[in-house]
């Protein structure tokens, strides 16, 4: 278990955002050909994204790392409801799934480097993502060695039990 | 009141706590094994998280995931249903720990009440009938004697060190009482090291019947009266009904107003079921399930109590909506568990429901989360449904029973419907003589026709 300081710090003011700005940002995209929109405004940032198929919402705390406490979970994104074309695939030989559910992460601490990129040589074993469920973060090591061609989760996401979190090739 | 409740469980009693959710205009989320991606409540609920493997210890069982899904999801409480963590004394410690409210009663209650010989004591205690006998251990013949007149003939002697039927014995005289005490005294000693026994009266015929009781852990607690579930088989209840055909409105109120009391008094908060052994007018007490129930609708249709709804209502904070005297128990209600077995082996019969038409009509209810194209996974218990009927009296009522059976259509699979459609043509049945092994016998007497 690789608990830092920082990354166990909790985040328990109320993360009051606007809603509105949301739908007004998520309404540019029908107007125009983006796929990302990033403002950010005092300790808030939000950030709003797209692939052709789905949109997704994130939004990410400016100080640090919150562990998803119930007051500022809503705005991450949930789990994708049915309805919804899957962007990311299903299964594959080469997806590293989630082994739990929880809220992954892809450095040790916010102001820390990411684990791993796309393009990235991985060994059998290195650490690729952290995992924090129930207060204890978890880290997910690469089941075999290779290249980081794609990654599904951004820090702060919340993953299902068996969600692809990225792919090793 | 909650905003958003995580269902910790699957199958239809998942589905029975999202409906409850949602006329209560709180959000919802689903937590569902691998194998249970395309089940009902999964489909219905406003959220959903995968919480591991189709195995119940990785996924339903599995009290890390299911916490990390109330944190993910942002949940403030967690209904447990039944079975599963819906007893576990160390979950509800955990989501306490977690600020999440778990709709149930205390850790502590589940604790005392979990624990057989403890659960008896607290409810002698607490002013409940229990089975009489020795307190402790009988030594010699002259002791058992003197027990045995007591609490009278016939009586049971049991391994205090024992389980599972072994170092049991029954006496019907004080002429057998000599040769028993010391044949079980010999079997104890050889089957567990330990020859202590002990005496209870013997209950040859008795009717399964408890008590459904609702406290609102501030002091207050009402009974819902009974449910008879004496039909049974291999312990495992089948078909139960409200009120029971064996007592009448007097002992209801007896009954009902000794348990409600000791609810009271130990501040119970929730749903709660006292179950009793019932012969020749005398409650025995068994056992206190600390949940809902599976066969809780038959009480709902007598009281038109929603239950679920109440247990959150009473967890939020709220005390109860009524006291005693707004409850009242009109006309009948036969609950039968439609299972996925063969209807004569009992054999599991997982897999396709290819075909699924649900009886409807005045009175009739059915709870189950399996739809036409549903697969029945292979992991989990074999409960596909629940046929629950209504009527003014008994005989409306199984009237109403046969004609919904016949109704009621499931392909693909096999179920146990050809034995209730056969059950509730039987004469013993209609006239309500039945006691926890008079279906035993009945299935050992007949063979079923194959479905």
């Amino acid at each position: 278990m690789a608990e830092t300081p920082e990354m166990a710090k909790k985040v328990n003011t109320e993360q009051k955002f606007d809603t509105q700005l949301i739908e007004q940002l998520a309404a540019l995209f029908k107007t125009t050909d983006l796929t990302e929109i990033e403002v950010q405004n005092g300790e808030i940032k939000i950030r709003v994204a797209r692939t052709p198929a789905a949109q997704t919402v994130h939004m990410v705390q400016g100080g640090g790392y919150a562990p998803a406490p119930a007051a500022s979970a809503p705005a991450a994104a949930a789990p994708a409801p049915s309805g919804e074309a899957p962007t990311k695939p299903k299964t594959s030989d080469k997806a590293l799934i989630s082994p739990m559910v929880g809220t992954a992460y892809r450095s040790s601490a916010p102001d820390k480097p990411p684990f791993v990129e796309v393009g990235t040589q991985v060994k059998q074993g290195q650490v690729v993502l952290v995992i924090e469920a129930m207060k204890t973060f978890n880290e997910i090591p690469a089941p075999r060695a290779g290249t980081i061609t794609a990654i599904f989760v951004d820090s702060g996401q919340p993953v299902e039990y068996g969600e692809p979190l990225l792919v090793i090739e | 009141m909650f905003d958003k409740i995580l269902i910790a469980n699957r199958g239809e009693i998942a589905l029975r706590v999202l409906r409850a959710c949602k006329e209560l205009g709180i959000q919802t989320v689903a937590v569902h094994s691998t194998a249970d991606a395309s089940a009902m409540h999964v489909k219905l609920a406003d959220e959903s998280v995968c919480i591991g493997p189709p195995a119940a210890k990785d996924s339903y069982l599995n009290i890390p995931a299911i916490v990390a899904a109330c944190e993910i999801t942002g949940a403030d409480a967690v209904h447990p249903g039944y079975g599963f963590l819906s007893e576990n004394a160390r979950f509800a410690d955990v989501l306490t720990a977690h600020n999440i409210k778990f709709i149930g009663p205390s850790a502590e209650h589940i604790r005392t009440m979990g624990d057989k010989i403890e659960a008896k004591r607290t409810a002698k205690a607490l002013g409940m009938p229990v089975v009489p006998g020795s307190d402790g251990g009988v030594d010699d013949e002259q002791e058992a004697i003197k027990v045995a007149k007591d609490i009278g003939f016939p009586v049971i002697i049991k391994a205090a060190a024992g389980g599972g039927g072994r170092g049991m014995k029954v006496a019907r005289s004080e002429k057998e009482l000599a040769h028993a005490v010391a044949s079980a005294r010999q079997e104890a000693l050889a089957a567990f090291g330990d020859a202590a026994v002990y005496i209870e009266k013997y209950l040859e015929k008795p009717r399964h019947i408890e008590i459904q009781v609702l406290g609102d852990g501030q002091g207050n607690a009402v009974h819902l009266g009974e449910r008879d579930c004496s039909l049974q088989r291999r312990h495992q209840k089948v078909w139960e009904e409200a009120g029971s055909p064996a007592i009448n409105a007097q002992e209801r109120d007896k009954i009902g107003k000794v348990v409600a009391n000791a609810m009271a008094k130990m501040k119970y908060e929730g749903a709660g079921t006292i179950e009793f052994l019932y012969e020749n007018g005398e409650f025995y007490f068994i056992e206190m399930n600390t949940r809902l129930q599976v066969e809780h609708p038959v009480t709902e249709a007598i009281t038109g109590i929603d239950l679920v709804n109440e247990q959150i209502r009473v967890a939020s904070g709220s005390a109860l909506g009524f006291t005693q005297s707004d409850i009242t128990f009109t006309g009948h209600a036969i609950e039968v568990r439609v299972n996925a077995e063969h209807p004569a082996t009992f054999r599991p019969s997982p897999g396709k429901i290819t075909n699924f038409h649900t009886p409807g009509g005045l009175g009739v209810r059915v709870d189950s989360a399996a739809y036409s194209g549903y697969s029945i996974p292979p992991y989990y218990d074999s409960l596909m449904g629940k046929l629950i009927v209504y009527g003014r009296n008994r005989n409306e009522c199984l009237m109403r029973l046969r004609r919904a059976l016949d109704e009621f259509v499931v392909e693909g699979i096999e179920t146990t419907l050809p034995l209730y459609r056969a059950l509730v043509r039987n004469p013993d049945i209609q006239n309500g003589l039945y006691d926890i092994h008079w279906l035993e016998k009945y299935l050992k007497a007949n063979e079923m026709p194959e479905s």
